[in-house]
């Protein structure tokens, strides 16, 4: 076996200074995304009327298609269309690409986790004289939090490793060095073990955090 | 926010500014960044044939060059949106590209290209009579190779791997092989062959530009900087450099 441990070695912080556009890609993502997921989980169980019907088209798109196609209708199809949308660059289409796409999924972790919770909290709310919506925000949500977050880690560690699409618009990640590395020393193996070693060290890290944030959310319910 | 989206795009867009304060005009320039020697990254730094020849048009031009690196699916995409002026990633002139748009003088010639030892009679095609000449499998010139051997004079063997072996321990007197790909070959291997003679079944790469005002503008300019550095030698040189054989003669 041939490998190269210098080489190796000096590979890993290399491409850990990508790690930050990334990650930066990877939260920026997030928010965004628990943004719309959480106001559409809200339409779709409230079933508002005509938005519901949006929603549920929004959703079907977004989780029927791939996300690299996606993208290039967003970064290459819409601009050919809209000449205003050239404006976007790279790595803000990244960014709303991911966005739209992983909040259909959350949406619906999300939208599962309230209706998880017993009808009765709604009831009790409504009871007081507290109007559906904001029951749901004062009273359901975060209980619902507790359950989604198994199931919303889930999709925001499949929305860190999704980044390395973003080279397909020309965003310079991870990625996109390491295949630019090993394309000029031919050392695939190290390039690639390296760069996956990074993404897993960075899911065990975000594991970690969701083990710790599930116990806190878990503190009201032990006995 | 996307304001401070476009700032740390900014930040990451991949910029080489080859121009100080005389640079009158920015191009944009897109390549995969993964295409050994033409464009690659060796310890963060890109470089390669391309970056090389772009870096002389701009002193030359008064250009500021700017590279975009992207994956390659996504080149003409950028291309067509606006986003960058030009490809440079060897990109073959075709009739279908040529139809949609501008180019700029070819700057590498590539095509079928007879390989042999150094020190060989063999100086090119004419020569092959009589010999035996090796091609890899699945490559097309061993028709190509027929259809310039009329009276069945060359002995065609065909090979998976290990041509530049066979060659090498003179079980051949020479292999075909495109010409870029051989002079990579050579160089990389530092094997004791020659390119004989001039290639047949040419292709030529060029950089594709945008069929409009600004390509048009373009598309003079680049030839006339290319024009120059044919003349005084700069574009053989910074193919010998890479290559040690010059890709960018007819």
């Amino acid at each position: 076996m041939n490998f190269d441990v210098t080489y190796f070695l000096e590979m890993i912080p290399l491409l850990l200074g990508y790690l930050g556009l990334t990650m930066k890609m990877a939260s920026l993502g997030l928010v965004f995304a628990l943004i719309l997921a959480v106001n559409m989980a809200v339409v779709r169980v409230l079933k508002v009327p005509l938005l519901d019907w949006l929603v549920q088209l929004f959703i079907s798109f977004f989780r029927g298609t791939p996300l690299l196609v996606q993208l290039f209708l967003l970064y290459y199809g819409l601009p050919q269309m809209f000449p205003l949308m050239v404006g976007i660059d790279a790595f803000s289409a990244a960014v709303i690409g991911l966005s739209l796409h992983f909040s259909a999924y959350m949406a619906e972790s999300i939208r599962a986790a309230i209706l998880g919770i017993d009808k009765s909290q709604m009831e009790a709310a409504l009871s007081i004289g507290q109007s559906p919506l904001m029951a749901m925000r004062r009273i359901i949500l975060p209980q619902a939090a507790r359950i989604a977050l198994p199931s919303l880690m889930n999709q925001f560690v499949d929305m860190i490793k999704s980044t390395s699409l973003a080279f397909t618009l020309g965003v310079a990640e991870l990625m996109a060095r390491a295949q630019m590395e090993a394309s000029s020393s031919f050392r695939f193996f190290e390039c690639f073990l390296a760069v996956a070693l990074i993404y897993w060290a960075v899911v065990v890290l975000f594991t970690q955090l969701q083990n710790r944030l599930e116990k806190h959310l878990n503190r009201a319910y032990q006995r | 926010m996307l304001k401070s989206l476009r700032n740390a795009a900014v930040a990451l867009t991949l910029t080489l500014a080859t121009q100080g304060a005389m640079a009158t005009e920015t191009v944009k320039v897109g390549m995969s960044g993964t295409y050994f020697p033409f464009t690659f990254v060796k310890k963060d730094q890109l470089q390669g044939f391309e970056v090389d020849v772009w870096n002389e048009v701009a002193k030359r031009n008064d250009y500021s060059v700017e590279f975009v690196t992207s994956n390659f699916s996504g080149l003409f995409g950028l291309l067509e949106s606006g986003r960058i002026d030009t490809i440079s990633n060897q990109i073959t002139m075709t009739d279908a590209r040529k139809a949609r748009y501008l180019f700029a003088d070819a700057y590498v010639v590539d095509g079928a290209q007879v390989v042999t030892r150094k020190g060989s009679d063999i100086k090119g095609l004419a020569d092959l009579k009589g010999k035996t000449v090796a091609v890899n499998l699945g490559s097309n010139y061993e028709q190509l190779l027929r259809a310039n051997d009329v009276n069945n004079e060359i002995t065609i063997k065909t090979y998976d791997t290990g041509i530049e072996q066979e060659l090498m321990l003179g079980r051949i007197d020479a292999f075909v092989m495109d010409r870029v790909s051989s002079a990579q070959l050579i160089k990389e291997h530092n094997l004791p062959f020659v390119q004989a003679g001039d290639t047949f079944e040419t292709i030529e790469n060029a950089w594709p530009l945008l069929n409009n005002a600004k390509g048009e503008k373009l598309q003079a300019e680049l030839n006339s900087a290319l024009t120059a550095m044919r003349a005084d030698g700069t574009l053989g040189a910074i193919s010998n450099k890479w290559f040690d054989a010059d890709i960018t003669a007819k």
